[in-house]
């Protein structure tokens, strides 16, 4: 388990590598140069010297070679260049709002388990009756609204005509506890509704398959209860499926932060892309795409980890 | 009438596609123009959904910006889908260099998460139509990269496309013709769920003011107006969110369709057999005379739903079962000796119905039990315990999550033991010879050889000691020499538990000499022959049975001789005598109705009507 681990644990580095550098390439070969693209609003040439001025500022009259060194040494030591918009380390930017978008993700997906895998299989146990129907279609229109659609949606019936909940916002955990998971429920709510619908698919569908299994029916002919039955037969074998799609989610899912922390002024790492890419503050978005890009990696690493811990035989491929 | 399925959908898209190209030509109003008096005023003659924050036209809008989000959605995908098949196709069918740059850059695109992929093209070109229609084929390229190289590769090894490569056809000309009719379904149905992602990305995307560049309307860019003055006029942010919402469900609606009828497998079959909360069958028991011996099957009938209404997949089977005894049960696949050793433990599939017929089981307690009329609680407490049965496959029997170990336990506690079982489970192992059983407790079924396996599932069958022991071609998936040992360790088995009797289902008679003390002949979900073993194989009184002995190569016929004809379809089962049609002894009156059972001697049974001139 140990070098399995090891092993997938090298290439994902590598992967990360391969991201920063692809992010490095995209900025310095796209045509045109981004100092002067930078500057340049509304169709009118920026003036020459401040153009001068930006490229020097981001090294970009250096050679090609040694600005690629010093881009993966300044990421080794945690260093992502300076915001444009206010001159402030982008670094930190990241260390103070990475930590709220990774709690949103967290808990968004743990509800989504929670809720999806029950009902999953309940809705295979009762396969073509009507409970599982209404589950499924319910599903289906789950899957079909658009993350900024049930949140601006939540903010307008909650928040706004029955003044259940504030719309928005953030209050640290440290200055008021419950304040901080009362605003934290509706946008990891409104993110975790359509990956609670896929875990809801992906579990339905995973255990009519193993439901079908010889060994499903062995079990049965010894004579084991439903509930063993389910529990260690159906649910363990369709969660290896389970957690293979939920990871193919996750970039839709990291994708989704973004619209809901705009949407909500949660003030993650997402939401500040969003402000980030409207001041085209180019070390801002670039250190946050590497950022977020890596942390996807990461938890498909997560994702192929768990995977081995469930399944033995994956351990020794 | 699978097709039907697609009507609903493809209804919805076409209308919704049409809407968005007929758009420019229909009668409404300009949809920039703005009318400051008229903001945000409700619906009106003029103004069927009212105006926006502008005092724009919301239908109008609407459906321009259905003309806007559906174009930008069908571009980026058909370009996405073009690029990426081509690619796929590419590293699929030749492979080498090809398949790793395509397949490596696809791998490494989809790193980044797509709506960040979008943010970063965004942030490059700027916001407008054009960006995001290249963003997002770039963000879609890699999924139909991957989906056309897996269909690909299935593809490329198929015999007809060798062939084809080997008669020096041109790859081009292979990649056309044959190569992308055959990985279209896949492709198909990436298409629809490509166009929703894109919608859903294109609208998030124009939400937060990087996408469509306004005064354009766009879904998006209407939700995302509307939100300033939801508190005043929150049906101005319903209609383009339901219009999005529902252009999306009608697309994912196409897309699970479509899958439905390109792919139609895995449409589940029923509810399982442990949620059956009825006995199998409800009318009352015949009530026959107490059987002799452990178990009495009197005539079983199964049905399965055909084509044109239901059929009989095994028709009025009866054989009995002596305590100690070993009964085989014979015949070609397909001839229900399967399935009835499946209704006597209940685990039959769900497609299977049980029509008439009792199953009597006389229990430790010398009472004779209806298998059939049993409620599935009692019948599983007797599961295990009673009646066990082992498998043809055991490498698919066994859980491959599940310590071997944890097989046994599971069998050990459902029927009430506790504690420590540990001393219990390698003894058992032990009895059914496992190399080193306190270790092989601790591995997985993976790390177990095939015949390892099956001894693995023949020690959780005895576990409980059974009374009687079904077991359903335990030797086919072995190799020779692992059938001996596997044989020879049920003959030890039974004798160390005394009364045992057993149920064996092969369609090989030199298992059947070796292994039984009787035999039951199935055909076509017949039983048509019943006798002692060596009676039976040394003077057949079935034709069938007789055919089958000469068939066989181990048998000592000088000259094999195949049974003419195949096997009826089930739905189409002759009238009369199921073999009829094959047997070189059939007179016109086999073909007017089923046989009646003949008893040549004590103990012996046959359904042929020429049974006395079998010589």
């Amino acid at each position: 388990m140990l070098g399995f681990a090891a092993r997938r644990l090298a290439a994902s580095l590598v992967l990360v590598w391969v991201v920063a550098s692809l992010v490095f390439l995209v900025i310095h070969l796209i045509p045109g140069d981004p100092a002067e693209l930078l500057l340049s609003q509304g169709g009118v040439a920026p003036d020459p010297a401040s153009v001068a001025d930006l490229r020097a500022h981001l090294g970009l009259d250096r050679p090609l070679g040694a600005q690629y060194l010093t881009y993966l040494n300044g990421l080794l030591h945690f260093d992502f260049g300076t915001s444009l918009q206010d001159e402030h380390p982008v670094a930190e930017d990241i260390v103070l709002r990475l930590p709220r978008t990774l709690e949103l993700v967290g808990v968004a997906g743990l509800l989504a388990v929670v809720i999806g895998l029950p009902l999953g299989v309940m809705a295979a146990l009762r396969s073509g009756q009507l409970v599982d129907r209404i589950l499924s279609n319910l599903a289906g229109l789950a899957l079909s609204v658009p993350v900024f659609v049930v949140g601006t949606l939540l903010v307008l019936v909650l928040a706004q005509k029955l003044h259940w909940v504030p719309a928005g916002g953030f209050v640290a955990l440290s200055v008021n506890p419950l304040r901080h998971f009362g605003l934290l429920m509706m946008p990891a709510g409104t993110i975790a509704l359509g990956l609670a619908a896929v875990v809801f698919r992906v579990t339905r569908g995973a255990a009519l398959e193993v439901l079908e299994r010889d060994h499903v029916r062995a079990a049965q002919a010894r004579g084991a209860s439903p509930a063993v039955i389910i529990r260690r037969h159906v649910v363990r074998n369709a969660a290896t499926s389970v957690i293979t799609v939920v990871g193919l989610h996750l970039g839709a899912l990291l994708g989704g932060t973004v619209l809901v922390e705009y949407v909500f002024n949660w003030p993650g790492l997402s939401g500040y892309l969003v402000l980030a890419v409207e001041a085209r503050d180019y070390p801002a978005v670039l250190a946050i795409v590497l950022v977020i890009s890596a942390l996807f990696v990461l938890l498909n690493l997560i994702v192929e980890l768990l995977y081995g811990v469930i399944d033995p035989r994956v351990r020794r491929a | 009438m699978r097709g039907q399925r697609l009507l609903l959908p493809g209804v919805l898209v076409g209308g919704m596609l049409l809407v968005a190209l007929a758009g420019p030509l229909l009668p409404i109003a300009d949809p920039v123009r703005q009318d400051v008096a008229g903001r945000l005023t409700l619906s009106s003659a003029a103004h069927w959904l009212g105006q926006d924050e502008f005092g724009r036209d919301v239908l109008s809008r609407l459906i321009i910006g259905a003309r806007v989000s559906l174009s930008i959605a069908v571009v980026s995908t058909v370009l996405g889908a073009v690029v990426g098949t081509l690619l796929g196709i590419i590293g699929g069918y030749f492979r080498g260099l090809a398949e790793m740059v395509t397949m490596r850059t696809a791998e490494i695109v989809l790193c980044f998460p797509p709506l960040l992929l979008a943010l970063l093209v965004v942030t490059l070109l700027g916001p407008g139509a054009a960006t995001l229609i290249l963003c997002l084929a770039i963000v879609f390229t890699p999924a139909f990269a991957r989906v056309a190289y897996a269909a690909t590769l299935s593809v490329r090894s198929l015999d007809y496309v060798t062939a084809q490569v080997a008669l020096g056809k041109p790859a081009a000309l292979i990649l056309w013709r044959t190569l992308l009719p055959n990985i279209a379904p896949p492709l198909i149905v990436q298409l629809s769920l490509t166009v929703a992602a894109a919608l859903l990305l294109e609208s998030g995307l124009s939400f937060l003011g990087l996408g469509v560049v306004p005064p354009a309307p766009s879904w998006g860019l209407m939700i995302r107006g509307a939100r300033t003055t939801m508190e005043h006029a929150p049906l101005l942010l319903l209609w383009p969110c339901l219009a999005l919402t529902g252009a999306v469900l009608a697309l994912n609606l196409l897309c699970d369709r479509l899958r439905e009828v390109l792919d139609p497998r895995g449409s589940g079959s029923g509810r399982p057999g442990f949620l059956r909360i009825f006995p199998t069958l409800r009318t009352p028991s015949p009530n026959s005379a107490a059987p002799a011996g452990l178990l009495a099957v009197r005539g079983l009938t199964l049905e399965i739903a055909g084509p044109h209404g239901p059929v009989a997949v095994v028709r009025d089977v009866s054989l009995t079962l002596a305590a100690g005894e070993t009964l085989a049960l014979v015949g070609e696949s397909g001839s229900g000796k399967t399935l009835t050793a499946l209704t006597a433990i209940g685990l039959l599939p769900s497609t299977v119905r049980v029509v008439a017929g009792e199953i009597l089981y006389t229990d430790r307690q010398g009472v004779a039990r209806d298998l059939l009329r049993l409620p599935e609680k009692d019948l599983r407490r007797l599961r295990g315990k009673d009646l066990a049965m082992i498998f043809q496959d055991p490498s698919s029997s066994l859980n491959p999550l599940l310590r071997v170990g944890a097989h046994l336990e599971e069998t050990l506690r459902a029927h009430h033991a506790t504690g420590s079982l540990g001393a219990r489970v390698v003894e058992l192992l032990r009895q059914v010879g496992l190399p080193d059983p306190p270790r092989s407790a601790q591995l997985y079924p993976h790390e177990l050889s095939g015949g390892q396996r099956q001894r693995v599932m023949i020690a959780a069958a005895v576990a409980n000691h059974p009374r009687l022991l079904l077991a359903d071609e335990p030797t086919t998936a072995l190799d020779v020499t692992v059938q001996a040992q596997i044989l020879e360790l049920l003959a030890g088995l039974k004798q160390a538990e005394g009364g045992l009797g057993m149920l064996f289902v092969t369609h090989n008679l030199a298992v059947v000499a070796r292994i039984s003390d009787r035999v039951a002949v199935m055909y076509a979900g017949e039983l048509v022959e019943e006798g002692p073993v060596a009676v039976v194989f040394a003077q057949p009184r079935h034709p069938y049975t007789a055919a089958l002995i000469a068939s066989t190569p181990e048998g000592d016929a000088e000259r094999l001789t195949a049974i003419p004809g195949t096997v009826p379809q089930s739905w189409a089962m002759p009238p009369g005598c199921r073999f009829a049609p094959r047997c070189s002894m059939a007179l016109p009156i086999c073909d007017d109705g089923p046989p009646p059972v003949a008893m040549p001697a004590p103990g012996r049974s046959t359904r042929c009507l020429r049974w006395k001139e079998m010589a």
